[in-house]
C-alpha cells in the first residue's frame, strides 16, 4: 500500500522500453546459448555455460537496472556499487544455474520446477538486492503482496522459460522465428516481474543517506551500461551463430564423411565376403583334391594287380601295396632291376625280354611266374607301356603285372579234357576202322567157308562133280590170299599204336588208306583217284598220318553221298614242296561254307548231324606235331584240304 | 493146279560170295538167282513159283534192310534171310520184326543157311497154296446164283431154313433147295465145312 507520504514516481517510457528489449535480448540470447550448451560437451560446454551465464546475468542484471533507472524520484537517487556488483554476480550465477537445467539431457518435473525455483529466487534476488543498493533520502517500504506476488511471478516465469528453452534448444527449421517469439514472451514476462517488484516498494522521505561507496549514474552511464550489455550479448549471440554454423558444417562434413566411411565400409564388406568365398572355395577345391587324391591311392592299391611305374633310367619310383605284400619287398629293394633276377622263374625268361623291350622303348607284355614272399609262384601277365613327352622321349614307364595263375590252371585243365577227347575220338575211329575191317575181312571169309562146305558135301556124294570141286577149291585159295592181305593191312594199322616216326614213304601210307577206304567210297558211288609224286620219303607215325589220311577222306565222302548233279570224285596227290612234301585231299562235292573256313579247326565244331567236332582239330595237331601244316584251300570247286611234312633227309634223326 | 520148282534168290556185292553161295544152295538141287544189287533184283520180273531171298545188308547203293521195305511196300510176301558181315541187335530186330526168316553173320555154316532155305521155301509155299485154295474158291463163289449169295451167309449164321424163309420172304421148301444146291457148288459136305470155307473167303455170319 502506497503510504500518502510516499514520494510520487514517475517512468520514463523510453528507458522502460530500452529495458524491456535488453530483457527480450538476453531472453533470445538464453535460449539460443541453451542450445550450444547442450551441443557441446567438456570444457567447450563449461565455457559456452560460463559465457552464456555472463551474457544472459548481464542481460537480467541490465534490464533490472535500466528499469530502475526509468523509474524517477524527485530525489538525487545515488547507488552504492558493491551492492550493484552483488548483484550483478547473483544475476550471473542465476543464469548459469538456469542454463545448466535447461541445458541437461533429460529435465523431469522435478529438476524444472527446482530449476525455476532457484532461477524464480536468483532473479528476484537481482531486482531486490539491485533496489538495495540505492541510496536516497528516503526510508524504503515494500507491500509484501507485491512483493510475494513478484516472487511466485519470477517462479512462474522461470518455468516457462525453462521449459521452452529446453525445447527450443535444438536447431529445426523454424527454430528462429520460434526463440524470437518465445524471447519476447520471456523478455515480457521478466519486466513484468520487475515492474510489479517496482510497484511493490514506496519511498518515504527520510534522512539522508550513507552515500560512503555510493555513485551516481550519469545519463551516459545509463546509457554505456545498455550499450555494453547489448554488445555483450551481440558477441555472445554472434558467437553462438558462427558456432552454429561451424557445427553445422563440421556436422555436414562428418555426414558426408560418414557416409563415405560407411560406403567405404561396405565395399570393404564385400571385398571380404568375396574374399572369405573364394577361401571357402579354394578349401573345399583342395579339400576335394585331397579325396581325390585318396581314392586315386585306393583305387590303385585295390586294384587286383600289381601296378608301378619306372623312370628312364629304368629305377622304380612306385610301387603300389599289393605288389609290396605280394613281394614281399619293400620300396627300396624294389627299385632297380637286381630284384628280378630272383623273382621271375627262370625258365620264363622274363629279364632279358623286358630289358631288350625296356631299351627299344616298346610296350611289353609276357606271361611269367612271379615268387610270392612266401617262394611259391604263380603266373602273371606282365604288360608295360612307356609314356613319351611331345619329342616323343620315354619319361615313363607304367605297367601292371595281373595274376592269371588261375586262367593257367583252367587252360591247363582245357588241354587235358582237349587231349581226353582227343583220345576218345581216336578210340572211336578205330572202332569204327575195326568195323570196316571186319567187314573186309569177312567178305572173303564167308566165300572161303561156304566154299569149303560144298566141297565137303560134294565130296560125301556118291559121285562127285570133279569140276565143281576143282573150281571150289580154286575159289578158297583166292579168298584166303584175299583174307591175308586185308589182316596185313590191319597189321599195319594196329601193331603200332604208340606214336612212333619211323621213316616213311608218304606214299605207301596213303596206298594203305586208299585201299582201306576205297569200299567205303565205292558203295557211295565216288571214284578214288590218286596222284602220287615218286621218292617223297618224311619221317613220321603212320597211323597217325594215317588218322589224318582217313579222316580228310571220311570227310569228303560223307560231303559226297547227297551230290547228284556232278561226279562223285576225290583226289588223293602227292607232291615235292618248298617245305617238303605235300599232300592234298581234294572232293567234288560242296565245299567249305566260307563262313566256316576259319572254325572248322576249333574243336567242338562241326556241320555234320552226329560229329563230334574233333576230326580236323586232332589232324590239325598230329600234322603240326610232325612240323607240317594242315589248311583249307579256298575257292577250290570242291573242298581242297592239304597238309605239308617236312622232307626226312638221310642221316639226321 | 501144277506146283513150279523152287527159286532162290541171292543178292550180295562181292562176287566170290555170290558165287560160293550159288555153289552151296545148288548142291541141294535149288535152283539160284544171282544179283549184284538190291536195285537190280528189284528190276528183275520174278517167276510165279514156291521163292526166297538171301539178302546181304550192306550193299552198295541200297541196303539190304531199304530193300525189305520196298518189298514190303509193293506187297510182296517173299521171305527173306538176312546175311551180313556184322549185324548189330538194333539192326537184327529191326529186320526180324519186318518179318525176315533168318538174320545169319557171315561166315555162316552151310547147314544153318540151308535150313534157313527151307523154311522159307516151305512158308512161301504154303502161301502158294492158300493163295491157290482161295482162288478155287472164290471161283465156287462166282458159280453161285443171287438168291444163293442171298442165303449163304445166312445159312453160315446157324439160322434154320424156316427163319432164312421169314428173312428173304420166300417158303422154307425154297430155302431147302437153295441150301443143298450152294453146298454142292461150294464143295462142302456139311455146314461145318461150309462155315469153314465160308469164313476163309471173308464171308462172315450176319448174326452173333
Amino acid at each position: 500500500m502506497i503510504s500518502a507520504n510516499a514520494y510520487l514516481g514517475s517512468y520514463n517510457y523510453s528507458e522502460v522500453a530500452r529495458s524491456v528489449f535488453v530483457a527480450i535480448a538476453a531472453s533470445y540470447a538464453a535460449l539460443d546459448l541453451t542450445g550450444r550448451v547442450t551441443a557441446a560437451r567438456g570444457r567447450v560446454r563449461l565455457a559456452w555455460l560460463s559465457g552464456g551465464a555472463t551474457a544472459l546475468g548481464l542481460g537480467i542484471w541490465a534490464m533490472h537496472f535500466k528499469g530502475m533507472l526509468a523509474f524517477r524520484l524527485p530525489l538525487s537517487v545515488e547507488y552504492h556499487w558493491p551492492t550493484v556488483l552483488a548483484s550483478l554476480g547473483v544475476a550471473m550465477l542465476t543464469s548459469a544455474v538456469a542454463l545448466y537445467v535447461a541445458s541437461r539431457d533429460k529435465m523431469g518435473p522435478v529438476r524444472a520446477l527446482a530449476g525455476s525455483v532457484i532461477m524464480g529466487s536468483g532473479i528476484a534476488s537481482v531486482h531486490y538486492i539491485g533496489m538495495a543498493s540505492m541510496r536516497l533520502p528516503a526510508i524504503t517500504r515494500f507491500s509484501p503482496m507485491l512483493v510475494a506476488f513478484s516472487i511466485l511471478l519470477a517462479i512462474l516465469f522461470s518455468l516457462a522459460a525453462l521449459l521452452l528453452a529446453f525445447d527450443l534448444r535444438e536447431d529445426t527449421k523454424w527454430t528462429v522465428p520460434r526463440r524470437l517469439g518465445s524471447a519476447v514472451v520471456m523478455g515480457g514476462a521478466v519486466s513484468a516481474m520487475h515492474y510489479t517488484g517496482m510497484a511493490a516498494v514506496s519511498f518515504i522521505p527520510g534522512p539522508p543517506p550513507d552515500l560512503s561507496q555510493a555513485v551516481s549514474i550519469s545519463p551516459v552511464g545509463d546509457n554505456g551500461v545498455v550499450i555494453v550489455t547489448l554488445i555483450v550479448i551481440l558477441a555472445a549471440i554472434t558467437t553462438s551463430s558462427v558456432d552454429r554454423r561451424a557445427d553445422a558444417e563440421v556436422r555436414r562434413l562428418n555426414q558426408g564423411l560418414e557416409q563415405r566411411v560407411a560406403e567405404r565400409t561396405l565395399q570393404l564388406e564385400a571385398i571380404n565376403q568375396a574374399l572369405r568365398k573364394e577361401i571357402a572355395e579354394r578349401e573345399r577345391a583342395e579339400e576335394a583334391l585331397r579325396r581325390s587324391d585318396e581314392r586315386l591311392q585306393l583305387v590303385i592299391d585295390t586294384l587286383p594287380a600289381l601296378v608301378w611305374s619306372k623312370l628312364p633310367d629304368g629305377s622304380a619310383d612306385f610301387l603300389n601295396q599289393r605288389f609290396q605284400e605280394y613281394t614281399g619287398l619293400s620300396l627300396a629293394e624294389g627299385l632297380g632291376w637286381d630284384w628280378m633276377r630272383n623273382a621271375f622263374h627262370p625258365d620264363d625268361r622274363l629279364e632279358e625280354e623286358w630289358r631288350a623291350a625296356f631299351a627299344a622303348g616298346e610296350p611289353f607284355e609276357k606271361e611269367a611266374r612271379l615268387r610270392r614272399a612266401d617262394g611259391a609262384y604263380r603266373w602273371f601277365l606282365l604288360r608295360a607301356a612307356p609314356l613319351r613327352d611331345e619329342r616323343g622321349n620315354v619319361v615313363k614307364w607304367y605297367g601292371t603285372t595281373t595274376d592269371i595263375e588261375d586262367r593257367k590252371r583252367a587252360e591247363e585243365a582245357l588241354q587235358e579234357a582237349q587231349d581226353k577227347i582227343a583220345h576218345v575220338t581216336r578210340v572211336q575211329a578205330m572202332g569204327e576202322l575195326a568195323a570196316a575191317i571186319a567187314h573186309e575181312v569177312n567178305q572173303p571169309l564167308t566165300a572161303l567157308v561156304t566154299n569149303a562146305n560144298f566141297c565137303l558135301r560134294e565130296l560125301a556124294r556118291a559121285a562127285p562133280n570133279l569140276g565143281e570141286l576143282r573150281e571150289a577149291i580154286a575159289e578158297i585159295v583166292s579168298d584166303g590170299t584175299r583174307a591175308s592181305a586185308v589182316i596185313s593191312r590191319i597189321r599195319a594199322l594196329l601193331m603200332k599204336r604208340a606214336p612212333d616216326r619211323v621213316e616213311l614213304d608218304i606214299n605207301e601210307v596213303i596206298q594203305e588208306v586208299a585201299i582201306l577206304v576205297r569200299n567205303e567210297a565205292a558203295r557211295s558211288r565216288i571214284s578214288l583217284l590218286t596222284d602220287l609224286a615218286a621218292d617223297l620219303r618224311i619221317r613220321g607215325d603212320r597211323v597217325q598220318l594215317q588218322q589224318v589220311l582217313i579222316n580228310l577222306i571220311m570227310n569228303s565222302i560223307d560231303a559226297m553221298r547227297t551230290l547228284t548233279d556232278r561226279p562223285r570224285q576225290l583226289l588223293i596227290k602227292s607232291a615235292k614242296h618248298a617245305d617238303g612234301v605235300l599232300i592234298q585231299v581234294q572232293d567234288s562235292g560242296p565245299g567249305i561254307d566260307p563262313g566256316h573256313a576259319d572254325r572248322i579247326f576249333e574243336p567242338f565244331f562241326t556241320t555234320k548231324p552226329e560229329g563230334v567236332g574233333m576230326g580236323l582239330s586232332i589232324s590239325r595237331s598230329i600234322v603240326e606235331s610232325h612240323g607240317g601244316r594242315l589248311r583249307v584251300i579256298a575257292g577250290s570247286g570242291g573242298a581242297l584240304f592239304e597238309f605239308t611234312l617236312p622232307t626226312h633227309i638221310d642221316g639226321a634223326s | 493146279m501144277t506146283v513150279a520148282a523152287p527159286i532162290v534168290f541171292v543178292v550180295d556185292d562181292d562176287p566170290p560170295v555170290r558165287r560160293a553161295i550159288k555153289r552151296l544152295i545148288g548142291s541141294v538141287g535149288l535152283q539160284v538167282e544171282l544179283f549184284g544189287s538190291a536195285l537190280e533184283f528189284l528190276a528183275s520180273k520174278r517167276p510165279d513159283a514156291p521163292s526166297c531171298l538171301v539178302l546181304d545188308i550192306r550193299l552198295p547203293g541200297m541196303s539190304g534192310l531199304d530193300c525189305q521195305r520196298e518189298l514190303a511196300e509193293a506187297n510182296v510176301r517173299l521171305p527173306i534171310i538176312f546175311i551180313t558181315a556184322h549185324g548189330d541187335i538194333p539192326m537184327t530186330v529191326r529186320a526180324m520184326k519186318v518179318g525176315a526168316v533168318e538174320f545169319l553173320t557171315k561166315p555162316f555154316r552151310d547147314q544153318d543157311l540151308l535150313d534157313a532155305i527151307q523154311v522159307a521155301l516151305e512158308r512161301d509155299r504154303a502161301r502158294h497154296q492158300e493163295e491157290a485154295e482161295i482162288a478155287t474158291l472164290r471161283t465156287h463163289l462166282e458159280s453161285l446164283t443171287q438168291r444163293e449169295r442171298e442165303v449163304l451167309p445166312l445159312v453160315v449164321s446157324g439160322l434154320l431154313n424156316k427163319q432164312i424163309a421169314g428173312e428173304i420172304g420166300t417158303s422154307e421148301t425154297t430155302v431147302k433147295v437153295h441150301r443143298s444146291r450152294l453146298m454142292r457148288k461150294m464143295g462142302a459136305d456139311s455146314l461145318a465145312e461150309l462155315v469153314r470155307l465160308a469164313g476163309r473167303i471173308g464171308i462172315p455170319s450176319t448174326k452173333p
